[in-house]
């Protein structure tokens, strides 16, 4: 399969906003999934709601869009009784690491093998730009006027205290998030890739970011990829860590 | 085939719903439903999940289901709030799965080991939006077992979510049951990874989402009501038993009704078993007595329904806090015949 064909023309244009990052992550996954030879048959998403938990509509593989903060639930109901299948959840940061972040938590501890691939923008995007788990210190939204105050969440942390594999990447490195997409896919167990995305509209509007290039920029000179599968990334850095030995995807059409 | 023994209404239902295929189970522990979970973990067929929360709890459940298996959660009525926005979304995607509730006191933590009917209501209206949920409540450890068959045969046809009433008095109470046979239903669905197919919370039309489109929900939840309507009378169950003389009509259900059997020389007694969607044969039933009366473990749900139903008012015996009283309820059916309730 193609690279097209793992996306719905028909649908197009996407729900989305010019300039977000959400196509970026959907363009990424369906290379990565041509590399693995996914298809409907072997690979099902999953999400929640919000912006984010658009994607999975726009690709041809089977897909179940869900409840906001349940696509975890979800996606464990599926792996649990077909075990064959790769079960990939795109979701964002809201839903995932807010109101959903007690599934999330308990899934890495479980151990499900499940992939979440989070969009985090730092942002609710969908409901016009609220401050969401992941918004930094002192920045400024619609329900954050004065700045945040609330200490983001650590994912990688929450994470890496269940020895489940975390990458991070940004929508600005391509090559990179290919890259921990990939790695998570091919990694057996629970596997979280935390994507920083840009939503210029509900969050770089306010914060004075006239476009999504400004915003990829801040990306490319705020985030430092390492080289490697290092033990734990610092808060700017961004990359692949594992402790777990890796393994081949499972694949029924390849057994 | 039958067989007899003696058995508890939880175990009826684990023992039910294996019996009709169950292969997966999500649930959160629980009084008075616990003894499901308990059970359910002997069977290898079933994969069992212990999960952080309801919400998980039945989110799974609906992921199994879409991905293949018949799927079951069982809980009371805590759990059973926060299981409601998983309902509507296995109504929304078609998800075939079974919801147990045994009822406890409410609201909020209420009385955990004592029995009530105070989620009716809730059964029936939950969920924000609408929506057509098909509804079993037996009242015997024997029709635990059988309805929690009937219900995942019903889940298999309608492609929704069917929730089965239990209460916390016949869920822990033991007693020589009957176990008899009924025709499995499989599954019709494809389980997922076969074409490309998006289940999606959002109104939709087929796999394309169409939240902006008032004719496209229209047409979406007069399918979903039609459905469940067909399914439904596939499945009309209730027990009338009318005595000669009688001008007076008892309506009680679940453990409420055993109760009403003891007044069944004197009282004609209308139990329904499938309680949504109510049993319209209770309007002609209905019509030939003076006076109906429904007694319950809440404080006027079903009646509400039944007046609505029957277009007259009705009788009303509040059984409150757990408690069944004979002589109480005999003093109640008095006043609501003397008309002084
Ligand atoms: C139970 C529930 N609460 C609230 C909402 C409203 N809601 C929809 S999307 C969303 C936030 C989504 O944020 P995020 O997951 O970060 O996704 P984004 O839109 O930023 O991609 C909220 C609060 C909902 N749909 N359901
Ligand atoms: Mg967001």
């Amino acid at each position: 399969m193609s690279v097209r064909n793992y996306l719905r023309p028909e649908r197009l244009p996407t729900y989305w906003c010019p300039g977000c990052g959400d196509g970026l992550v959907i363009t990424s996954m369906a290379e990565v999934f041509e590399e693995l030879h996914c298809d409907e048959k072997n690979t099902v998403l999953v999400s929640g709601i919000g912006c984010a938990a658009r994607a999975p509509g726009y690709f041809t593989l089977e897909s179940v869009h869900g409840l906001h903060g349940r696509a975890v639930p979800i996606a464990e109901g599926i792996k649990i009784v077909r075990p064959e299948l790769n079960v990939v959840i795109i979701s964002g940061d809201g839903d995932l690491l807010g109101i959903g972040l007690n599934h999330l938590i308990h899934a890495s501890r479980r151990d499900t093998d499940i992939k979440v691939i989070c969009i985090d923008n730092q942002i609710y995007g969908m409901t016009g730009g609220q401050k969401s788990p992941t918004t930094a210190l002192g920045v400024k939204t619609l329900t954050s006027p004065e700045g945040n105050t609330d200490r983001p969440v650590d994912c990688q942390a929450l994470i890496k205290a269940h020895n489940s594999f975390y990458a991070r990447a940004t929508t600005f490195h391509l090559p990179l998030l290919k890259k921990a997409i990939r790695a998570a896919m091919e990694h057996r167990g629970f596997a979280m890739v935390d994507v920083r995305s840009q939503c210029p509209v509900n969050y770089g509007r306010r914060l004075g970011y006239r476009n999504a290039y400004e915003m990829l920029m801040h990306f490319k000179q705020h985030y430092k990829p390492v080289k490697g599968v290092v033990d734990r990334l610092a808060h700017d850095e961004i990359g692949i860590t594992s402790e777990n030995p890796k393994s081949q995807i499972q694949n029924p059409n390849s057994a | 085939m039958t067989h007899k023994l003696i058995l508890q209404g939880n175990d009826a239902v684990a023992l039910g719903a294996v019996k009709a295929g169950l292969r997966f189970f999500a649930g959160y522990p629980i009084t008075p439903a616990s003894e499901i979970l308990h059970k359910l973990v002997e069977f290898p067929e079933v994969k069992v999940l212990q999960m952080e929360d309801e919400i998980a709890s039945i989110n799974a459940c609906v992921g199994a289901s879409l991905a293949g298996a018949k799927a079951m959660t069982a809980t009371s009525g805590p759990g059973f709030s926060l299981m409601q926005e998983g309902i509507g979304l296995a109504h929304m995607v078609e998800a075939p799965l079974v919801v147990v509730n045994v009822q406890r006191v409410g609201p909020s933590t209420g009385m955990p080991t004592f029995g009530s009917q105070g989620d009716l209501l809730q059964c029936r209206y939950g969920s924000h939006g609408d929506y057509f949920s098909i509804v079993f409540y037996p009242n015997s450890v024997s029709e635990l077992y059988r309805y929690t068959m009937e219900a995942m045969n019903a889940a298999e046809e309608s492609l929704s979510p069917v929730i089965l009433l239990s209460d916390g008095i016949i869920g822990h109470l033991s007693e020589t049951a009957e176990l008899e046979d009924v025709t499995i239903k499989e599954r019709s669905l494809k389980p997922l990874g076969h074409g490309n197919r998006h289940f999606t919370s959002l109104t939709h039309t087929g796999s394309y989402p169409k939240a902006t489109a008032p004719s496209a929900h229209q047409e979406l939840i007069a399918g979903l009501a039609k459905k469940t309507a067909d399914v439904a009378r596939r499945y009309v169950r209730y027990e009338y038993l009318p005595v000669k003389g009688s001008h007076t009509l008892l309506i009680a259900f679940g453990a409420v009704s055993r109760a009403a059997y003891h007044f069944k020389d004197h009282f004609s007694i209308f139990r329904p078993v499938r309680i949504f969607p109510m049993i319209e044969d209770l309007k002609e039933i209905a019509r030939r007595y003076k006076t109906v009366i429904v007694m319950e473990m809440n404080a006027g749900q079903y009646t509400l329904l039944v007046e609505a139903l029957l277009h007259r008012p009705v009788g009303f015996i509040p059984l409150l806090g757990g408690a069944i009283n004979l002589e109480y309820i005999k003093e109640r059916i008095k006043k609501c015949l003397s008309g002084t309730t």
